[in-house]
Parts: C-alpha cells; sequence; structure tokens
C-alpha cells in the first residue's frame, strides 16, 4: 500500500497541538510507518513553495491548528484546502476559535493599541504599527493583515473534520489517525476524537443534588476532592462540553472550561450553560438570584472560555 | 431622526398559559399595538432556552421578549422562576457581548392583561426604535477582512 | 537585486519570515526578520479573572 501524505500547520495557535501529536509518544514511528509527512513546519523544513508546489489533492490528511487571525492563516487555510484530500480542523482554536477567540471581546484597534502604544514595556514614540507593504531601500516587505476578528476554520474554508479539544487527548489523536488510515471514514463534518456524552459522564467525582446558594472563585475554597466542583459551587462548564479529554481538569480539582466544545446537539455552548448553570441556582426572588449570580466573575469570559468565535453572536459589539 | 423609517422586528416567545391568551385577548379586545412582533409560542417560559435568544438575535431580530405567567402562577409551578434567573445571567452575558440591555426584555404577562401586552409591545418597539438595528457580527465568506 | 524569502521558518514555535536582499554580484546587502503574528494576549487577558490567567496565558506558546 502506497503511503499516506499527511501535513500539520498551525495558524493562530501556541503549538500545544503539535506537542500532543508527538505525545502520541512511540506510536509516531507506527505513524511514520503508514505515511509520509509532507509539511509540518513545527518538525520539517517544507517550505510555502513546497506546498504549493504540490498537486490539488495531493496531501492525503491535513490536520490545522490554530484560529484564523489574520490574511496569512487564511492564506494558508486556502492553500491547504486546496492540496489535501481530507482536512480536519485539529483543537479548539481551528473547531471554534480557541484562546485567541477571546480577543474578539476587544476591538482591532484596541489591541494594536495596547500592543505597539500603551503596554509599559513599549517604546514607539514614532507610533509605528505593523504595514501590510513597507518600503526598503532594497525593495519591499510585506506582512499579513490583521483581521478585525478572530474566525473559525470552518469560516473560511470547507472543513471535512472537527477534533477538539485544547489540545486533543492524546489517546484520541491515536484514534483518529487510525481512523483515517483505515480508510474507513466517518461522515463529512463529524465530530471525531471525542465522545457523545457530557463531560459529567467521564468525571469521576460524586454527583448528588445541584442547588447552589453561593458561587466560588477557585481561590475562594478548597473543594472536597470528591464531590462534583458544579455542586460545591465552582463554575464548571461539564454539563454542557463534550467528553472524551478523560476528564482531566477535574481529576485534577480543576473546573473545566468547555475546551471539547459543544455537547452534541447544542448549538451555542455559553447560551446553553446559561441554562444550565441559572436552573441550579437556589433561589425564587430576583433579589436572591442576582445576590447568587452576582458571585460570578466573567460570565461571557468563561462560557465562550475556548469558543467566542463559533458561537451564535461571535463576537462582542461596541465594546 | 436617525432611524427613521426603521421597523424593529421582534421576537416575543410567550408560554402557552398566560402571556400567550393574554396577547390573545389583546387582538379580541381589539387593543391597537404595533405589528413590530413576531410571536413563538412555548409551552413555559422556561422552554426558552437562552440559544433562542441569541439565535434570534444572530439572525436579525433587533429585540427579543420573552414572557410568562406571575411569579406563583406558573402551570408547571416553577418554570417561570428558572426563566428569572436564566434572564438575569443571559443579561448579564448580553451585556459583556455589547447586546444593549433594552434589546431583551422580560415580562410576566397573565392571560387577563391584555392591556398589559399591547403596553409591553407599544413600549418596547419604541425603546428599538431609538436604539436601531441590531447588527450581529455575520458570517463573512471567504476573503473577507472579517 | 535579488532576494530569498525564508517563508515559514521552521522547526521552531511560531511564525517566522526571513527576507534577504542580494547584490549584483550576489552578496548579501541587507536581511530582515519578520514576525508575521500577533495575537493580542496582553489585551484579552483584561476582564478576565486573575486567577484565570495562568490557564490563559499558557496557550500564548505549548512547546
Amino acid at each position: 500500500m502506497e503511503k499516506l501524505k499527511i501535513a500539520s500547520y498551525w495558524a493562530s495557535a501556541c503549538g500545544g497541538c503539535d506537542v500532543a501529536i508527538l505525545d502520541i509518544h512511540e506510536k509516531i514511528v507506527d505513524v511514520a510507518n503508514i505515511a509520509d509527512i509532507v509539511f509540518w513546519p513545527v518538525a520539517t523544513d517544507f517550505k510555502e513553495k513546497d506546498v504549493e508546489g504540490y498537486p490539488d489533492g495531493y496531501i492525503d490528511v491535513t490536520l490545522f491548528h490554530g484560529a484564523i487571525r489574520n490574511s496569512e492563516n487564511e492564506h494558508y487555510a486556502q492553500l491547504l484546502r486546496r492540496k489535501s484530500k481530507i482536512l480536519v480542523a485539529f483543537g479548539s482554536c481551528a473547531v471554534m476559535g480557541g484562546i485567541p477567540g477571546l480577543a474578539n471581546f476587544k476591538k482591532r484597534e484596541d489591541i494594536l493599541g495596547w500592543v505597539y502604544f500603551e503596554s509599559p514595556s513599549t517604546q514607539n514614540k514614532e507610533r509605528v504599527l505593523p504595514q501590510t507593504s513597507t518600503p526598503v531601500p532594497e525593495g519591499e516587505l510585506t506582512l499579513p493583515s490583521f483581521y478585525e476578528e478572530v474566525k473559525t476554520l470552518g469560516d473560511v474554508v470547507d472543513v471535512d473534520y472537527f477534533m477538539p479539544g485544547c489540545p486533543p487527548a492524546p489517546h484520541q489523536i491515536w484514534a483518529v489517525l487510525q481512523v483515517l488510515a483505515s480508510g474507513n471514514l466517518p461522515p463529512k463534518g463529524a465530530v471525531v476524537g471525542a465522545s457523545d456524552k457530557a463531560l459529567c459522564d467521564e468525571c469521576k467525582r460524586v454527583k448528588t443534588e445541584k442547588k447552589v446558594k453561593r458561587f466560588y472563585r477557585t481561590y475562594e475554597i478548597i473543594p472536597d476532592p470528591e464531590r462534583c466542583l458544579l455542586e460545591q459551587g465552582i463554575v464548571c462548564m461539564g454539563p454542557v462540553t463534550r467528553g472524551g479529554c478523560g476528564a482531566r481538569c477535574t481529576s485534577a480539582h480543576q473546573p473545566c472550561r468547555g475546551c471539547y466544545g459543544p455537547l452534541e446537539g447544542v448549538v451555542d455552548q455559553g447560551a446553553k450553560y446559561i441554562s444550565a448553570l441559572a436552573s441550579i441556582v437556589d433561589a425564587n426572588t430576583w433579589e436572591e438570584a442576582q445576590e447568587i449570580i452576582g458571585h460570578i466573575p466573567d460570565p461571557a469570559g468563561t462560557f465562550y472560555r475556548f469558543g467566542l468565535p463559533g458561537s451564535l453572536l461571535r463576537r462582542a459589539r461596541n465594546v | 431622526m436617525e432611524n427613521a423609517g426603521f421597523e424593529p422586528r421582534i421576537i416575543g416567545f410567550l408560554c402557552n398559559w398566560c402571556s400567550y391568551a393574554g396577547a390573545d385577548l389583546a387582538g379580541v379586545a381589539r387593543l391597537q399595538y404595533p405589528p413590530n412582533v413576531r410571536i413563538i409560542r412555548v409551552m413555559c417560559s422556561g422552554r426558552v432556552d437562552p440559544q433562542f435568544v441569541f439565535k434570534a438575535l444572530a439572525d436579525g431580530a433587533d429585540g427579543v421578549l420573552v414572557a410568562g405567567c406571575h411569579p406563583g402562577d406558573c402551570h408547571y409551578a416553577d418554570g417561570n422562576y428558572k426563566t428569572m434567573r436564566r434572564f438575569q445571567l443571559m443579561k448579564k452575558v448580553l451585556a459583556q457581548l455589547g447586546v444593549e440591555e433594552d434589546r431583551v426584555r422580560l415580562e410576566w404577562i397573565s392571560a387577563a392583561e391584555g392591556s398589559a401586552f399591547a403596553r409591553v409591545i407599544q413600549e418596547f418597539t419604541e425603546r428599538l426604535r431609538q436604539l436601531g438595528p441590531f447588527k450581529p457580527g455575520r458570517r463573512l465568506a471567504a476573503g473577507g477582512e472579517g | 537585486m535579488r532576494q530569498i524569502v525564508i517563508d515559514p521558518i521552521t522547526r521552531l514555535e511560531g511564525h517566522g519570515k526571513i527576507s534577504i536582499f542580494l547584490d549584483d554580484t550576489g552578496a548579501v546587502k541587507n536581511v530582515y526578520f519578520q514576525i508575521p503574528e500577533l495575537r493580542g494576549f496582553e489585551k484579552f487577558v483584561e476582564g478576565r479573572p486573575s486567577e484565570e490567567v495562568p490557564q490563559i496565558v499558557s496557550r500564548i506558546c505549548g512547546v
């Protein structure tokens, strides 16, 4: 059998997804037995021109990490879409915006203003901002344009499969690579490498009755190590988040922040969580509810920690 | 006036047992109110998932009304208490997302309060006319500058 | 003048681009190094609870 050709690319990302691929440890040797890597900036030396030289559809599988923050990200998304038979949105950023998507709470000019003018460690008397084109004595230098908002991979190109997680769990990566190599493919558009059940289903903490009189920030309470964090008043996104990660955070006494994305059938993870969380608030008067809910700092930034660009409203307006 | 000629679109989620009957009464009693509301009947205001509200705003509504039975009157005992709590949390999230406070409204309207329904729609339409159209972030086609 | 562009710079975390300009004899005239990426963590952690920031900024670099 001819070897598969695989590519891995990062757009607006941190490289954690690439490291997660390496976290399959010695099985990476098995991957090398069945597949050739034809583009992987973190680990190999292929250039953009090499990819451009490939015939369309030459790459069997591209694992695309990272959000679409600038025109270069979008350019690579389109290039790799054209060159790939299967394009996988790999990791929370590509699937729904991820942590870089938190920038959709801010305006483009405010981000640039802070980074290039206002931050205390910046010295920029001439108020120079990056330009898409800069003439220099020897010729011209170019940079990508910084978009108004962060987008998901699916916003700019057609995506075959979505694999959530920040980063995806290595055992899931290995399972998905085996499925892709087998040729026995799931239906287009499927979420792969994740469970159809909520995180709570695989979280080992004991769940009894959910009625919350007070919410706590993580530093305000030492949680009972056995009991459900949400029942103890710690905001945990488990009820609306897909499982499949192995409940890594809740096992370490940290609440879930939703990186595996919305549960099957849920369109908007944050909006669904409003519903779930408010339901367990133990208050029947407006004032009492207001007091309890007032103890949740930054609800939008928590409920949309990983998925603001992929949500229904996509971004904050006029703020 | 900046928003002259602007006709706001309101999506109204009304509970089957009280508010929908209240809206019906407004019609039967021939009360005048602006035709800007599109009503969706739900069995209980507690059925209104915040996703419905977000979806309405994302798909072109300028305002969303959620209306149910007065506290204590819920046909299902406590559905409207859930609505009340969800609505508070939803408003906090919407505020962080830059959605003006007055674009979503919660009202308790009983089956006998046709006049209250007409008044709410009147007030809400006027307020939204002042606020102007809601512009959700559009899913842009590839190549756009986002 | 001839220009050699190395893009992307590989086998490191992050995005980088090098433009090398050569004169008529093929000698290096000038070299420019550019970072074509920005996410703006400095700005978007504003408004997030302080106890959440360590988990957010750990996504600056995951390598």
